[in-house]
């Protein structure tokens, strides 16, 4: 099977890349039981492993899993996690949620499905339907096959966008006293991330923002906020999330994102703008003939039935609500409009604010595996001269997601995705600050849990992955 | 047969240890060796003899699997399993570090440079072929990753004259790359052998290519002007040479000067083979015209032909030796 993640995390078929570098070399920990040594092992009929003792007695064995856990943990391949993955996020899954809610085989679940906004755009393009049109019409369909709830991340994407321009704000104030503060790398990208923990761990973790995704915003907003309201244990609620990209399926596994007490990730799954289309197909059902439903307006970012959106790239627009977030706050410049320079290639770009000759803020942004390569030597070699770094593993960033909708034979992929584009900025942006309802939140929710709870609701930490040398992987 | 390969040097290279690679200077003065031993080494001629110029150690943590010389010849570029590649400044008699190139996941199996100079080829057990660039002030960027293999890559060459890259793998592929608006595409996917594919050159014109393989053969193939729009090209295989190699074909070299074809093998020979100018250039055939049965104890991983001097041509092996040979045509 091809693999499906970002360029960043697999080679295949994408141009951009991170390799697996050799077969699962993890090895597997099975919890040693005490008893007797000496024993046969038979196979069953049905394919199960059972150890039998000398005195007859039967037992059966347990099967050794890799777990994405264990994946993750690991500097090895990446793709024996996809098989993981599949099983344990899928349409598939979200779908065996909802027929066991209809069947009351076990206790009901409220499910909720966090939509991304790339995805409403990929999913819009294919259609042919206007970028709210699509988000309409998915929620009428989720709505209709049992969800209790959509949501949308552009409205938790505010939570990170201005959790990420405080941040800024505060690592420039101590760039003098600390070497690491700057520059701020975005962590909204999970390939990124993998990449930076499994490669170069100590060198570059310090410089990567330590602010929530827009996707686990959200897994807060849903789990402890939205629970919480509705009297619910984080448990009894079924978390789906729909993006562009296969690597938020990594994101939504990392034990950062566990609730160990609760014993329930605060995603519990994430299914891709493709895997939806899929789901609509083998249901008969095109997206176009679907009444559209009106908006969950709960958690989602709206302004009548038109779904609002943020200025800047299709990738979030971190560079740019930081950067004229900074320019005001450290320099007192008001920024209308950003000057996006061109460097060695289209996913490689450059903004500046200057003042009399001076450089006051340089941002970039480098989106593919072989601008983030040079972005990662050049701060090695302490030559960096940036000061905000917007990083995207995918060429072209996350309306080019692994996991959007595919063009038809009789499309191009850059057409598609030009198409995606326009849609996607079709819609009319928000300032972050200007959400009230996110900061109606802030000054409840956020202020009534505390400092640090809210950190650890908007914040999160990356861990360096060991590399494993191991002998018996050299091919000459 | 009326040509002959006579021995002119036998030299203990690297030794206790395997002797990777060879490659000539431009102006064919030098000869730079590279090995286990994680050593790089200079030869250069004196008298009929040629002796060790100059080691340069210390830049590897691992075995040093191939050297290319920028084609100026003021800067060697090694490639080692430390999953580095560094490069080398010409400083007169002497050679000084003057920059690790970083990225590849782990051993980096060839460095080429491109005949411009400002670009760089390195390939990796990763199975990504990455293209550099460097600037005015010798700083090198990576321009793109590629991963058309799905294996190991073994070897990268470049074109003679055109930026256009081939590389060659464990997946028994060969991948031909161009750039292409912002960035590169592979363009051809050469297959055929059935086994890995260790090592592949162009002729001196660059539109036939060799390359050699663990299947025992040695492919030639031929660029066609592709259906698929102008500007693009396939490779099309105009002749195998099987039957010749009683052990994989390590390594292939095609002398820009006389056209001669020799080979590296396992079966520790060294061969020759020359073009029949009669056959049609889209059906060639070549014959083996010289060999050297017990050219070294061991495998013979490299041959190469020297650029400036035709006839001249340089061997090594597991073994740790070099040996230099004169292919007589008379």
């Amino acid at each position: 099977m091809a693999s499906h993640f970002s360029g960043v995390l697999q080679l295949t078929d994408l141009d951009d890349f991170i390799t697996p570098s050799q077969e699962c070399v993890k090895p597997v920990k099975v919890e040693k039981k005490q008893g007797k040594s000496v024993a046969k092992i038979q196979i069953e009929d049905d394919g199960s492993y059972v150890q039998v003792n000398q005195d007859g007695g039967k037992q059966k064995l347990e099967r050794a899993k890799i777990t994405l856990n264990d994946c993750l943990a690991c500097s090895g391949c990446i793709t024996s996690a996809e098989s993981v993955l599949i099983t344990q996020q899928s349409h598939e899954e979200l779908l065996k949620v909802l027929r066991s809610n209809k069947n009351k085989e076990t206790e009901q679940k409220i499910v909720v499905v966090s939509v991304s906004p790339q995805s409403r755009a990929s999913l819009a393009a294919h259609y042919n339907l206007s970028s709210s049109e699509a988000g309409r019409k998915l929620m009428s369909f989720l709505k209709g096959i049992g969800v209790h709830h959509v949501f949308d991340t552009s409205f938790s994407r505010t939570f990170s966008l201005l959790e990420s321009q405080r941040e800024f704000v505060e690592r420039f104030s101590r760039r003098e006293q600390d070497s690491k503060a700057l520059p701020m790398l975005t962590s909204a990208c999970p390939g990124w991330i993998c990449y930076a923990e499994k490669t170069h761990g100590d060198y570059v973790l310090p410089y990567i923002s330590s602010t929530r995704s827009p996707q686990q915003m959200m897994g807060s907003l849903v789990k402890s906020y939205f629970a919480e309201q509705q009297g619910l244990s984080p448990q009894q609620i079924y978390h789906v999330a729909v993006m562009p990209c296969f690597d938020k399926k990594l994101e939504a596994s990392r034990s950062d994102f566990y609730l160990s007490d609760a014993e329930t990730r605060e995603v519990d799954c994430v299914i891709t703008s493709g895997e939806v289309q899929k789901m609509l197909e083998e249901q008969n059902v095109s997206l176009s003939d679907v009444e559209p439903a009106a908006l969950d307006t709960m958690f989602s970012s709206v302004c009548g039935d038109e779904f609002l959106s943020h200025a800047g790239s299709g990738s979030g627009g971190y560079l740019h609500h930081v950067f004229t977030y900074a320019a005001k706050q450290l320099f007192g410049e008001e920024v209308k409009e950003l000057s996006y320079k061109t460097l060695r290639n289209k996913d490689f770009q450059e903004v500046r604010l200057e003042k009399d000759g001076a450089v006051l803020l340089c941002f970039a942004s480098t989106y593919g595996f072989r601008n983030i390569q040079n972005l990662v030597q050049k701060l090695k070699r302490g030559k960096s001269p940036y000061h905000f770094v917007e990083v995207m593993a995918c060429p072209s960033g996350c309306l080019n997601g692994g996991g959007q909708v595919k063009p038809s034979s009789s499309q191009n992929q850059k057409d598609l995705l030009h198409q995606v584009q326009e849609l996607y900025m079709a819609e009319r942006p928000l300032l972050p600050e200007n959400d009230t309802r996110v900061a109606e939140l802030y000054e409840t929710w956020l202020r009534t849990v505390g400092e640090e709870r809210a950190k650890e609701l908007l914040h999160t930490k990356y861990h360096t992955v060991e590399k494993m040398t191991n002998g018996l992987t050299i091919k000459w | 047969m009326k040509e002959a390969l006579v021995l002119v040097q036998r030299i203990s290279a690297h030794p206790d240890s395997r002797c990777w690679f060879v490659s000539w200077s431009p102006n064919g003065a030098l000869l730079a060796s590279c090995g286990g031993d994680k050593a790089i080494r200079i030869w250069g001629r004196e008298g009929d003899f040629w002796i060790c110029k100059t080691v340069l150690q210390d830049g590897h943590q691992r075995t040093v699997r191939k050297v290319a010389w920028s084609p100026c010849g003021n800067y060697l570029a090694s490639a080692s399993f430390d999953a580095t590649t560094c490069i080398w400044k010409k400083k007169n008699d002497d050679f000084e570090s003057l920059t690790v190139l970083e990225g590849h996941e782990n051993e980096v199996k060839c460095v080429a440079w491109a005949p411009s100079g400002n670009l760089l080829a390195t390939c990796s057990r990763d199975k990504s072929v990455w293209v550099w660039e460097v600037d005015e002030d010798e700083e090198y960027e990576c321009v793109t990753v590629l991963n058309s293999h799905t294996q190991d890559v073994k070897h990268v060459a470049w074109h003679p004259t055109k930026e256009l890259l081939a590389s060659a793998s464990y997946d028994n592929n060969i991948c031909v790359y161009k750039e292409e608006d912002d960035d590169w595409e592979c363009q051809a996917t050469l297959q055929g052998h059935t086994s890995t594919v260790w090592s592949l050159c162009f002729d001196a014109t660059g539109e036939r290519m060799a390359s050699s393989s663990d299947d025992r053969t040695v492919k030639i193939w031929k660029e066609f002007p592709s259906e698929s729009g102008p500007g693009n090209l396939s490779w099309k295989c105009v002749c195998t040479l099987s039957g010749y190699h009683g052990r994989t074909v390590y390594d292939v070299a095609w002398c820009p000067l006389t056209g001669a074809l020799a080979t590296a093998s396992g079966d520790d020979a060294v061969r020759v083979f020359k073009e029949d100018a009669a056959a049609s250039p889209d059906e060639c055939v070549f014959s083996l015209v010289a060999q050297a049965t017990k050219a070294h104890s061991q495998d013979v991983n490299c041959v190469s032909w020297n650029p400036k001097e035709a006839g001249l041509l340089a061997s090594c092996s597991d073994n740790g030796e070099i040996v230099i040979w004169r292919f007589k045509e008379d």
